[in-house]
């Protein structure tokens, strides 16, 4: 059978969450071998990918350079972008299922592929969007009632249902820095990973709610270790915070900001039971691990379009981002440094599996769960009219879709 | 056979006059004696040409280092001779087509290398260029499309001033055959000298049909002359140093929107050395012309790497400071006039009540001219002091017009239209006439554009510019007196100098004329980046003759005019035009792709 590959060239996050729709593409075509392309920097991260054949980088400094190069006429940066695709090796795709509404996405897609799924399958040029594109579009601008989830909403665009397994992540074999290694796997004990970054600074949870929650997590669970998870970006901050924390409490926090590749971030996040964080992509890569997610929503970030995916997992949503639900209501500083408190104590009872009240203060609480129109989160544990009515934007999304492309990929 | 024979023999297949002219020249130049690896090397007033050790190894190690930058399709024209190891080096090092042209100044030091160095396996591929600079300049410039001057110091500075002469004329020829366009973003000062300097070039460089991106701060002037209201010096020097950075910053926001192929700054535009370097990690090219007395004022020496180019305004001690200092770049590029806004007029009587005068000085008040001016009080004559500076102004006070008020163009134009005798004295920080005088001042262009009669006084670099026939030059301050009252008595001869001197600067003076000379020498410094551009590589005609490897931008490069240049950008605008139905091939969307990032800036800032 004919090859196909999905493009996702957006950052981390993006590309943990498209594993349901690669876990489902591969479900859907057994027999079609599936190739990933994706950043270069997360290309040994796609490698672990279990339902993808390879992995293609996207070098995107290497095109910007191309781009710009004072030195070239415009053909021979054609000859030298030309020499870069045949460097790269690509084999030749029937189709490219494209996640991206972005140009390089559309325009990716259609070098690489004879027919493309997603934005751009109208044609580069054709700024008409396919229906799934659109419903995540208008979400976007209006958030309305929306219940289905990002992961599933890139099923959609493929034009396959959700997975019908929640997809993980398997434990890669890699030699952790030594540093890393005694604490996580000595004693019997709870790990517990703390997301420090954000790739946007206004998701970024302040220093001081951090020490609290270390704090209450020591003093609080018994055998805990906190893992600091961050890349390079966040090594300073790791740092400021252990400057702050006690004496008492730093032989419980083990620092693995800027020291991991990203196998050996998904090495050690298979060892963590909880990880706690913003709406990052290393906390949606903690979920694919196993690990169960909690995760502190503001600023834009939303629970029921980008929650942890799978069953199991809790989030604490800000309501000044439920407030965003109308693009009227724009002027809300929801930055978390302005909050006045955080469920912080609220997060630890979860890990306790204390009973907790699902308002604290400014922050409901959520949890996931899991049905064959994907993930969604209730309050109460009772699916509500907006998550059963994700049943009719699958069906109606569905009759829009571009019949003959749906043809064209079944064959 | 001995190698002079031999080597005669080579030259004369090549250029029978030149091989007989060897034999003719009795040598002696080069004092040659055996390096330490047995090959010979040579000596010019004691200094070696050639490594004294291993001539072969210095050779090829400097050739190795240029060959880097050498581009297929290039004419390498070479300076230096001595005894030719470099060049035998590099033309072993070049692929065989590439040509290779060395300028010979000295037939006695060729016929002393051709004596000891045989040329058998290589002279035969280069090109031997001999006689007056100014017809080799001109034969390089009909013979090559692209030309890479290259040159090896220790032989090229013996003949050091004809190989400068052959520089210029090598710029001024190409300049005149300069037919492409490129996107040039002046960067002005905030205010000052050089601000109506940086309106002149945007209008020259526009006049000559490149893209003009201006960079204009003065309208943070404002901004700036408020920060005087900070009463601690320290503390308004900190001040204006950061509104400084943060002005450099919005240049470089400038240039990431819209980057140019070249950024050409006046002098004390604000840009910083991190701005600079962030240019050229963003490989923008970064010339400023420094329109300064060097010796006054003297912060260019911590710019001086910063900048690809330097033009200067004066010519030996200046360039060698700058070269001392690390400039990459430097050439003399005096100053202009703008005929467009300097230029003769006619006045209503009010006009001429208020600006006319026999006697005039438009300028600031330097303590030069506070000595020498006021034996011009007191006359026969009327005499009126225009400009700012003149606080205190002593003997001056009841001639200084407007209570010293800062003098703009169009005023200063008049000034000088109505005036029967400009005084024109460059500023100094003495009592008399600048001892090391030698750049001259915009005042000279522009009081001559103008059509203006003046007395200047003496500048080494004046002569080459204009001659005693177009103005009254001065060595001395007490000429000044008996040389005004000779022409307030001699209104023709005024009149025809006058006349003389505009003619002069229309014909070589004009800013447009300097920035022809500025692009010739950018151009040549630049061959494969910004000459390619100006000898209209880009234009769609010469990328369609090239468009070999890439048969596919046929089509596309097709839909311009032949003399239209050609850049990404275009071809994907051309692109885009087809419209949302279009199916396009793997090379137009290879295009759209690179034009993507292109306009990605996220880094820049």
């Amino acid at each position: 059978m004919s090859r196909a590959i999905l493009i996702q060239l957006a950052r981390l996050g993006d590309l943990v969450q498209s594993l349901p729709v690669l876990t489902a593409l591969q479900s859907a075509y057994p027999d079609r071998p599936l190739d990933l392309l994706c950043p270069s920097p997360l290309v040994a991260l796609g490698e672990l990918f279990p339902c993808v054949d390879r992995v293609f980088p996207w070098n995107g400094e290497q095109w910007h350079e191309l781009a710009t190069t004072k030195m070239t006429d415009c053909d021979q940066q054609l000859a030298r972008a030309t020499r870069y695709l045949a460097d790269s090796a690509f084999p030749s795709y029937a189709l490219a299922y494209n996640l991206n509404n972005h140009p390089r996405g559309v325009l990716a897609a259609h070098v690489l592929g004879d027919l493309v799924v997603g934005p751009g399958e109208h044609g580069p040029l054709n700024r008409t969007l396919p229906a799934w594109a659109g419903y995540l579009r208008r979400i976007a601008q209006d958030r309305g009632s929306n219940r289905v989830h990002l992961a599933d909403a890139f099923c959609g665009l493929c034009q396959v249902s959700p997975p019908l397994h929640v997809p993980y992540l398997k434990a890669p074999e890699v030699p952790l820095p030594f540093e890393l290694e005694l604490p996580v796997n000595g004693e019997t004990s709870t790990l517990i990973g703390i997301v420090l970054g954000a790739g946007d600074s206004d998701r970024r949870v302040p220093l001081s709610v951090w020490q609290d929650l270390i704090v209450a997590c020591a003093d609080h669970i018994p055998q805990c270790y906190l893992l600091l998870v961050g890349g390079a970006g966040e090594r300073e901050a790791a740092l400021a915070l252990e400057h702050r924390l006690p004496a008492k409490y730093l032989n419980r926090v083990v620092n693995g900001c800027g020291q991991t590749s990203l196998p050996q971030l998904v090495a050690l996040l298979h060892r963590c039971q909880w990880v706690v964080g913003s709406d990052t992509g290393p906390l949606h890569l903690g979920a694919m691990c196993g690990a169960r997610a909690i995760g502190w929503y503001f600023s834009r970030a939303r629970v029921h379009e980008t929650g942890p995916y799978g069953v199991g997992h809790y989030v604490w949503q800000h309501s000044g981002a439920q407030l965003r639900e109308s693009p009227d209501v724009r002027e809300i500083n929801t930055a978390g440094s302005s909050f006045a408190s955080w469920p912080v104590m609220e997060t630890v009872n979860l890990m306790r599996d204390d009973p907790v009240n699902a308002t604290a203060d400014e922050w409901d609480l959520w949890t996931s769960h899991r049905d064959g129109w994907g993930a969604y989160y209730t309050r109460d544990g009772i699916p509500d009219e907006a998550v059963l009515h994700r049943k009719d934007t699958w069906e109606a999304l569905a009759q829009l879709a571009n019949q003959s492309i749906l043809m064209e990929v079944s064959k | 056979m001995d190698v002079l024979k031999q080597n005669i023999g080579i030259l004369r297949d090549q250029d029978p006059i030149l091989a007989a002219q060897i034999l003719q020249v009795p040598g002696g130049t080069l004092s040659i004696q055996p390096a330490k690896s047995g090959m010979p090397t040579a000596l010019v007033n004691s200094r070696y040409l050639h490594s004294a050790y291993d001539p072969v190894r210095e050779a090829e190690r400097w050739a190795e280092d240029r060959v880097k930058d050498c581009q297929g399709g290039e004419t390498i024209v070479l300076l230096g001779v001595g005894l030719l190891y470099h060049v035998q080096a590099l033309r072993q090092m070049l692929p065989r087509d590439q040509v290779i042209m060395v300028i010979v100044p000295d037939l006695s030091e060729f016929a002393d290398c051709v004596s000891v160095r045989a040329l058998e396996g290589w002279g035969e591929g280069v090109i031997w260029l001999t006689g007056s600079m100014t017809d080799i300049a001109v034969q390089v410039t009909q013979e090559a499309k692209r030309v890479r001057v290259l040159s090896y110091e220790p032989a090229a500075t013996i003949h050091r001033e004809t190989y400068e002469h052959f520089r210029l004329q090598l710029r001024e020829h190409l300049a005149q055959q300069l037919s492409g366009a490129l996107h040039i973003m002046v960067v002005g000062p905030i205010y000052g000298g050089s601000l109506p300097i940086a309106r002149y070039v945007v209008n020259a460089l526009e006049g000559l049909g490149h893209r003009v991106s201006w960079v204009d701060h003065s309208p943070h002037y404002a901004g700036y002359q408020n920060l005087e209201t900070i009463r601690d010096p320290r503390l308004r020097l900190t001040v204006q140093q950061r509104m400084s950075e943060t002005l450099a910053v919005i240049s470089l926001a400038h240039v990431a929107e819209d980057p140019p192929d070249l950024v050409f700054a006046l002098s004390q535009a604000p840009l910083t050395m991190a701005v600079l370097e962030q240019m050229r990690r963003k490989k923008v090219l970064t010339a400023m012309w420094f329109v300064e007395n060097f010796r006054h004022l003297t912060y260019w020496q911590q710019m001086v790497t910063g900048y690809d180019f330097w033009f200067v305004m004066q010519k030996a001690a200046c360039l060698d400071a700058f070269r001392k200092a690390g400039a990459k770049q430097v050439s003399y590029l005096p100053l202009a006039a703008d005929p467009a806004i300097h230029q003769p007029m006619a006045f209503t009587e009010e006009e001429r009540l208020e600006f006319g005068a026999d006697v005039s000085f438009l300028g600031a008040g330097y303590r030069n001219r506070r000595h020498i001016l006021p034996s011009l009080v007191g006359h026969e004559w009327t005499f009126k002091l225009w400009g700012n500076e003149w606080d205190n102004p002593g003997a001056l006070a009841s001639v200084l017009q407007r209570g010293g008020a800062r003098i703009d163009t169009a005023t200063s134009v008049k000034i000088f239209n109505a005036t029967s005798v400009n005084i024109n004295l460059h500023s100094y920080t003495g009592d008399g006439f600048d001892p090391e005088g030698d750049g001259v001042n915009p005042r000279t262009f522009e009081l001559a554009c103008c059509g203006a009669f003046q007395v200047v006084d003496t500048r080494t670099l004046l002569p080459a510019l204009f001659d005693e026939s177009m103005m009254a030059v001065i060595n001395s301050p007490d000429q000044l007196f008996p040389t005004v009252q000779t022409y307030l008595h001699e209104p023709a001869r005024r009149v025809a100098m006058a006349e003389s001197s505009r003619k002069r600067v229309l014909e070589a003076h004009t800013y447009g004329h300097r920035m022809k000379t500025f692009l010739g020498a950018v151009g040549i410094a630049s061959p494969d980046r910004l000459g390619a551009i100006l000898q209209g590589d880009r234009h769609a005609e010469s990328l369609l003759a090239r468009s070999g490897k890439t048969p596919e931008l046929i089509p596309m490069l097709k839909q311009f005019p032949k003399t239209h240049r050609v850049e990404l950008v275009d071809v994907a605008k051309s692109i885009r035009n087809k419209g949302p139905e279009a199916r396009l091939s793997r090379e137009e969307l290879l295009i759209l792709m690179m034009d993507e990032y292109r306009q990605e800036t996220r880094d820049f800032l």
